[in-house]
């Protein structure tokens, strides 16, 4: 097996050529920089109301593409569509049924989430056996090779919108059986995922913690306003 | 949990404005003393005597759009039950008096631009698989 042969195969199985990974790299540390440019815009981004902070942003001029939550809403039309986004988003966060697909050890911590002491009820979560009636799947445990087709069938089968929290380090890359002959190094090889909670098993709060930011990316979704882009 | 004599006695306790304001955030109706306020403005508050075990502190964020980890690391001990006393009142939990502290709380920055994006400087251990047939004469 050539070397050229491969490291152009695994050039072309990229979604964006390495390359473009090296200037950045090897330029500045500005993108690692934890500060934002634009401290007034993003109000929420250091929590001392009074924050100071651009003292790293001083280092070279970027140019700055606004993020999607940063975007501000211009013209009549985009305030209708984002009432229309915050209406559905509402609905959306406050009635998430997960799939379970719980796997390993990692369920254990996904059923504690459903007893009284977390009480997933009060956050409008109920656990469902069918995928044709949930909206995320929790993917907690290791995720085998015999599994995976299981797991991409039951993804398929769930109706849009639909998301994927990945539990679990088993479930994020393969974990303490990644170089195992017979897991899947990751669930994002199967499904997309959306939230990535960490932990071998993470608690009950590190779920529920995902699950919040789940429904944070929920908030910032936009619906309507993607298709009146242009 | 929540009655229906309970919610009235605790809408009688904080008004009708404050009434609507939990029922629009926390989803349930609850009176207690504010404990303290955080540098960012989160509210504290603690009713020991009422409220059901694990459920008798709460806060009220200054911004509901962000997650729990805006609540900075004293806070968060009092809020998890792991001290008795509040940041206020308790030096230990002051902000700013350990030298490795830094200055301001960061709160977890995940989906925005200061995110942190992993990256490895090792070798791969494994490399993908190219099959190279030759074809059939």
């Amino acid at each position: 097996m050539l070397a050229t042969s491969r490291s152009t195969a695994a050039m072309a199985l990229r979604a964006k050529p390495s390359t473009a990974l090296l200037p950045v790299r090897a330029g500045s540390a500005a993108w690692i920089s934890t500060s934002p440019s634009k401290p007034a815009q993003t109000g929420n981004v250091g929590l001392v109301s009074h924050n100071p902070s651009p003292s790293l942003a001083a280092a070279k001029a970027r140019h700055e593409v606004p993020l999607p939550s940063q975007e501000g809403t211009k013209g009549a039309l985009q305030y209708a569509l984002t009432t229309l986004d915050q209406i559905t988003n509402w609905a959306r966060q406050g009635s998430l049924w997960p799939m379970t697909f719980g796997l390993a050890c990692c369920a254990v911590e996904m059923m504690h989430l459903s007893t009284p002491r977390y009480d997933q009820d009060r956050l409008g979560i109920i656990f469902r056996a069918s995928p044709r009636q949930s909206d995320v799947m929790i993917v907690a445990g290791t995720l085998t090779n015999k599994m995976a087709p299981a797991l991409r069938q039951v993804y398929d089968q769930m109706p849009d919108p639909r998301w994927v929290i990945s539990m679990g380090s088993c479930a994020n890359g393969g974990g303490y059986y990644h170089y195992s002959y017979s897991v899947t190094r990751g669930c994002d090889r199967i499904v997309p995922v959306d939230v990535y909670v960490p932990g071998c098993p993470p608690t009950s709060e590190a779920l529920m913690y995902g699950i919040f930011q789940l429904q944070k990316k929920m908030r910032n979704t936009k619906i309507t306003r993607q298709w009146y882009r242009k | 949990m929540s009655t229906i004599l309970r919610t009235l006695r605790n809408l009688r306790r904080i008004g009708l404005k404050e009434y609507g304001h939990q029922l629009q955030h926390i989803g349930d109706t609850k009176a207690g003393t504010l404990i303290g306020v955080d540098r960012f403005g989160n509210k504290f508050f603690e009713n020991l005597e009422e409220e059901l075990p694990l459920r008798t502190r709460w806060v009220d964020y200054k911004d509901y759009r962000e997650d729990p980890s805006q609540i900075e690391p004293g806070w968060h001990a009092w809020m998890s039950y792991m001290v008795d006393k509040a940041p206020p009142s308790d030096p230990i939990l002051q902000p700013g008096i350990r030298v490795w502290e830094p200055p301001t709380h960061r709160p977890n920055m995940t989906a925005s631009r200061s995110a942190y994006k992993p990256y490895s400087t090792t070798k791969p251990k494994y490399h993908a698989w190219t099959p190279v047939a030759k074809p059939r004469e």
